[in-house]
Formats: structure tokens, sequence, C-alpha cells
């Protein structure tokens, strides 16, 4: 009888060794059923590969062969191994480059991010009164960045024609600041451009979930005596953290990326203050056609994307079988 | 029978010889003549109308263009087109260096035979072929040229102002001055957000140290340390500390066009040193009467012994070594410096160097300005002579000298375009 009765931690252990050994069964199971299945699921498959292996995987292995190369204009590669790795390094423009998209991706995240959620947790008080307002700030996320960046040189013309200018200048008479041709407030500029049409999205993804809340939670809270500050602060902003994460996610990946504002608004000028990785490699490889350099720019910011979205889609997908 | 054979073998040998000794561009034409074309706009118009006359003359021929689109720098968009395989027959080509690169890459076809079986030297002075050769051989036939060293004015801000268009240096310094005193805070407009500020660099340069000097900066036979490229930052400074063009970030804050408008529309400066294409913009966009609303005067002169000097640039038609059909480019290449094309280049406002052309054609600001260039020795703009690697470098530090022209600031910009120089040669 002393035997039969385990203890609550050797009982845990049997049961836990007990659901591994049916978990290992199972998947022993469905591996098979994998294998029988494989003929067909490989062929289903084929479309998938080719086309992934022609857009995705042959670029990406070119790209990273073309960066041992020393590639000028129309002339005959030269291989030069790490050479272009070495040269970036130690290349001043390009370490300005990793400065400036750092601050920009981090600014323009932070900003957008932060507004978007602070906007659908104002949203979600009164969802149905409120969309007109989302389906508004969401359009400007639809609105392609050249549009947009053609759209915000006329707000952020350095005369008093500016729309910004024109705004202050009802408070100060003759206000003129050229937004953009001040290496002190380009940077800037762009990254209240960016943040423009990068809000919709998470106002989106904060908003969904939000609405995803239980309602009995919101309806107990209230009963309680909970206040609307205290909902928000104790349910909303703990469970809009999951749409958070993901805003956030996107936003770092879209903004390491960014090129089109700022080769509109900027051209990377002032004296190269708004020239990020993204504009650096477009100028190295399109303008000076030094595609070997470009190439090798564009394997660094690869690996700027991949150490920002590796973690998150190994967390995302996780629990995921 | 064995006569025969003989007979018809001899016919055939006579006329292979007989087809081999005539210049290929005299032959009957036909087929399809690929042109690469990046040009769009007016010009994209003017290139259709030269294109219809030349197969008006030449009907069993049709032409094609190849059209490559983009923003700025147009050498991307063709290098990806030619890297891509595509096959024309006809470049146009508007920098030196980029004929060069082509030349490099086995892309083309010199004319030097072509220049002697079609005449050229009748058309276009050997400078201009001088202009168009690399390496000793000719590749190009220049078609159109303009001045770079002409500033544009609105005639109502200088009247209003008791301006009269300046002849030397001190006048020009003395003319920023009046005019800041008549209400224009910014007398030039100076459009450096992108490469624009080097245009006054350029023809500084020339005035300083003559074609000579220029010629030698480029080709990197002198360093940018040299004297002689300080001095001009010197001259340039001068301009800077007399209060010319506003704050730094009022300068970065626009290219050619914004500072155009800012004379043309705003009112707000006077003067604009850009290209021959100005006048497209002042005839059909701001709707303006040549030299009655605006015009031209050549650089003022400054007393350093190159006064006779003009800074221009030019557009060329290359053939290329894989087109498809040479003796139609090759009959084009003709073409294009004949009077009837020069014609038709007068009626859009461009110039021709061809000695067919009717200078009467031209409207009034052209005409100044191929009279200062006829009178003046040559050099091809700067910023098209340079490595790309190096323009680039050369105009980001040229906005540093902006921000800051003292002489501490000159030595740091010219040693660093140097370093740049040091490794793009």
């Amino acid at each position: 009888m002393a035997n039969s009765v385990a203890s609550p931690a050797t009982d845990g252990a049997s049961t836990r060794s007990s659901r591994e050994a049916d978990g290992q069964r199972k998947l022993l199971a469905r591996s098979r059923g994998r294998f029988r299945d494989s003929p067909a699921a490989l062929l289903l498959l084929v479309p998938v590969l080719i086309l992934f292996g022609i857009a995705v995987v042959f670029p990406l292995i070119d790209t990273i062969r073309l960066s041992f190369f020393d590639i000028k204009g129309l002339g005959k590669p030269k291989f030069v191994g790490i050479g272009n790795y070495i040269k970036l390094f130690t290349d001043p423009a390009f370490r300005n480059t990793m400065w400036t998209t750092l601050v920009f991706t981090v600014s323009t995240t932070f900003f957008s991010v932060g507004l978007g959620w602070a906007l659908a947790m104002l949203c979600a008080f009164a969802p149905r009164q409120t969309l007109p307002f989302r389906v508004m700030i969401f359009a400007a996320f639809g609105i392609s960045e050249a549009v947009a960046g053609y759209m915000w040189i006329g707000i952020l013309r350095p005369d008093s024609g500016g729309l910004l200018n024109a705004v202050i200048g009802l408070f100060s008479p003759g206000f003129a600041q050229p937004w953009l041709g001040d290496p002190r407030t380009a940077i800037w500029a762009l990254v209240a451009t960016a943040t423009w049409g990068a809000v919709g999205l998470p106002l989106m993804l904060c908003f969904a979930a939000v609405q995803q809340i239980p309602k009995s939670l919101f309806e107990a809270a209230y009963l309680d005596g909970a206040s609307h500050w205290q909902v928000m602060r104790n349910i909303m902003v703990p469970l809009s953290m999951s749409g958070v994460r993901v805003a956030v996610f996107i936003n770092l990946l879209g903004m390491l990326r960014a090129f089109d504002i700022i080769y509109i608004l900027t051209g990377g000028g002032p004296v190269r203050s708004t020239e990020t990785v993204g504009y650096f490699m477009y100028r190295e490889s399109m303008t000076q056609f030094k595609l070997g350099y470009g190439a090798a720019a564009t394997v660094i910011l690869l690996v700027a994307v991949l150490i920002v979205s590796v973690p998150a889609i190994i967390q995302r997908t996780a629990g995921a079988r | 029978m064995r006569l025969l054979r003989r007979t018809l073998l001899a016919a055939m040998a006579a006329t292979a010889l007989a087809g081999t000794s005539l210049p290929s561009w005299a032959q009957d034409l036909s087929g399809e003549l690929v042109i690469l074309q990046w040009q769009g706009g007016s010009d994209g118009e003017l290139w259709k109308k030269l294109e219809a006359d030349f197969t008006a003359k030449n009907p069993a021929v049709t032409v094609k263009e190849l059209v490559v689109t983009g923003q700025g720098d147009m050498r991307g968009p063709m290098r990806t087109a030619l890297l891509g395989g595509e096959k024309v027959d006809i470049i146009i080509n508007t920098w030196p260096a980029f004929r060069a690169e082509l030349n490099d890459a086995g892309l083309l076809r010199p004319i030097d035979d072509l220049w002697a079986s079609a005449g050229l030297d009748s058309q276009l002075d050997q400078s201009w072929r001088d202009l168009s050769s690399t390496d000793g051989a000719t590749y190009g036939v220049t078609y159109t040229y303009g001045n770079r060293s002409a500033i544009w004015y609105k005639t109502a801000h200088l009247e209003k102002a008791g301006v009269t268009p300046p002849k030397t240096w001190d006048e020009f310094l003395a003319s920023i001055e009046t005019l800041k005193g008549a209400g224009f805070a910014a007398p030039i407009a100076m459009p450096a957000k992108y490469w624009a500020h080097g245009e006054w660099f350029e023809t500084l340069l020339l005035r300083t140290g003559g074609v000579e000097a220029a010629a030698k900066l480029a080709a990197h036979e002198i360093p940018w340390t040299d004297e002689v490229v300080k001095t001009t930052l010197k001259k340039y400074a001068e301009l800077l500390k007399a209060g010319c063009c506003g704050t730094p970030e009022q300068m970065f804050a626009g290219d050619w066009d914004y500072s155009a408008d800012q004379i043309f529309t705003a009112d707000a400066s006077n003067y604009l040193m850009i290209g021959m294409w100005m006048n497209s913009r002042a005839l059909n966009d701001y709707k303006l009467k040549e030299g009655v609303d605006y015009s031209i005067f050549q650089f003022p002169a400054m007393g350093l012994g190159h006064d006779d000097t003009s800074s221009v640039d030019a557009k060329e038609v290359l053939v290329t070594s894989n087109g498809t059909n040479p003796a139609a480019a090759d009959a084009f290449l003709a073409y294009m410096v004949t009077k009837d094309a020069a014609d038709i280049l007068a009626s859009y406002g461009y110039a021709s160097p061809s000695k067919s052309a009717d200078p009467s054609l031209l409207g009034p600001v052209q005409q100044v300005a191929t009279a200062a260039v006829a009178a003046s020795k040559v050099q091809f703009v700067l910023g098209d002579l340079l490595p790309g690697d190096l323009v680039d470098e050369y105009r980001v530090q040229l906005q540093k000298f902006l921000q800051d022209p003292s002489d501490a600031m000159i030595d740091e910009v010219t040693a660093a375009i140097e370093a740049k120089a040091a490794e793009s040669y």
C-alpha cells in the first residue's frame, strides 16, 4: 500500500514521463505518416520551392556572391574576398549611415507604435464612433511612400509657402525654417514623415488586440467599481501588448529598409545627415554602380534585419506545431 | 557552264568589293534602328521629331526607342539595360566618363572611318571631335551643347535695383550688395541640395586656373590640395561672405528648379547659375519672354588671366559595337549634324555645333550663350568628368564648405576630396 502511494513529486514525474513517451509515440506515428505522404507532398511543394528559389534564394546567394567582387560600372568584376566588408567598416560615410539608420529606425518605431497604441486605447472606448477616424489614419499607411514624400515636400517647403511654416507663421509672422535643408532638423522631418505613414498599422494591431479581450473582464472590472483609467491601466494596457510586439517588429523591419521617403525628401543630405544604410546601398549600387560594394552593404543590412526578425519569429512561433 | 560559273563568281566578288568600298552610311538603308533613350518631356519630343525626319529621309528604316526611366543620374538605368543584355545601335550620352566606361566594356565602335567617309570635318570643328574622343579614337558625334558659365536673371529685378549686368568680379560683388539693399535677402539662388552648387566652383576654377588646370584636376594630374583649387574656393568664399545666398540651410533646401522658382515666381532671389535647359523652363513653365522678361550674362571677368574660358556641357550620339544595324546607325550620326537636324534642335531652343546651323533661328538668350562659348576656350563640366564616387564626395565636401567657408575648412575639404581621389583613379 505504502508503495502504491507516491509523493506528489514522484507522481508528477511519472505522469510527465508517461506523457513524454506518449508524445514521442505520436510524433513517430506522424513522421511515418509524413514519409508515407512525402512524394505527393513534395510534388505539391515543388512549384512553391521553385518560386521561392527564384525569388528569394537565388537573389540572396547572388548578392552574397557579388559582395566578394569589386565591380565598377560596366567593367569586369574582380574578386576581392572580404575586401568590400573591410572597406565598409573603415568608410566613415558607412559608419555614419549605421548611426543614422539606428536613430531613424528606433525613433520612427517609437513614435509610430507609441502614437498608434495610444490612439488604439482611446478608440477602444468608442469603437463605432471612431471608425471613420481609424480608417483615415490607416489610409495613410496605404499611400505609396513616393506619393507621401512629394506631399510632405509641400508641407516642409523652406519658404513661408510651406504648410508647416505657414501654420507657425500665424503665430510668428515671416517664419521660414528650411526643415529639410538643416542637418539638425532634416532627420526629424524624416522621422515625422515616416511616423505619419506608419502609425496606421500599430493603431489597427493594438485596436484588434484590445478587441480580443473578453468583455466579461471589463464588465467585472466596472462592477467592482473600476474607473476608465483603472480599466485601461490594469486590463487594456497589459492585454494589448501582443499587438504592440507585432507592431514593433513590423515597424523595425520596415524602417531598417527605408529608402523611398529618404530618396524623395532629402536624397540622403544635407551633408549625408539623413543617409541610412538602405540609401547608402542604393547610392553605391545604382548611382555609382559599385555593385560589389553595394552588395556588401546589402548583406550588412540583411544581417541587421535578421538580428531583429529571427528572435521575434522564434518567439511568435514558439507554440506552433 | 564553266565560263558561266566564273562569270557569276566574278560578279559576286565585284559586288562584295563594291559593298565594302562604299561608306556604310551611304548604302541603301533599311531595318530597325534601336536608340537607347533616357530623356523625357520636351527633350523626348525633340527626339521624336529628329527620328521622324530621319525616317522620312530613309523610309525603309524604322526607329525604335528603348526607353529607360529614372530620376537623377540616368547612367544607372542605362547600365542596367545594357548589363541586362539589351542591344541598341545608338546611345545618347552626355558624360565623357560614361563614354570611357562604355568603351572599356567593349560596347562602343570607333567612328574615325565614318568621320572621314561622311566628311564630318565639314560639319564639326576639330574641338568637337576631340570632345567626343577617348584614348585617341573618336566615338561620338556631338549634336548639341550648352553654356554652363552663364548667369540667369529676371530683368525686372535688376531694373528695380538699378543694376546692369555686371562685367567684372568687383561689379558682381557690388551688385549683390545693391540687390540686398533693394530688399532681396539672398541675391544668388544657390541650389545646394544635390549637385548644382558645384556649378559656381567649376566656372570659378576655370577663371582661376584656366582650362589646363581644370583638365589636369579632372584627370587627377594635380591634387585637389593644389593651390589653384584653394584659391578657387577662396574666391567662392568671397561670394558667401558677401551674403550672396542666405544661410547654408536655405541653400541645402532645394535643387535648381526650386532655386529657379525663387527667382522667376517668388521674386526672392536674382541670379542663378545653371545650364541652358533653364531656357525651356522659363519659356514653357513660367511663360516668360526670352530676352525681355529674363536673360543671361556670361560669368564676370576676374582679371586672373583666364577670363576667356567657359564651362560647357554637350550631348553626343555613340554607336555600339553590338548593334544590329550599323549602317543605319552611321547614317543617323551623320544626320545629327545636318542643317535639318540643327533646325529642329533650334526650334526647341538647343544650339547645334554644326557649321550648317543657322544661329539666327535661336532665341536671344541662346544667341548670347553661343556667342560666349564661341569666344571662349571651353572645358567640359567637371562633375561629368570625375569618377562617380569622387564626384559624390566632391559635392558633399562642397556642402561642408558652404557651411563654413573659412581657410581651415578649405584645407579640410580639399584634403577629404583628395583622399577620395587617391582611391578613385
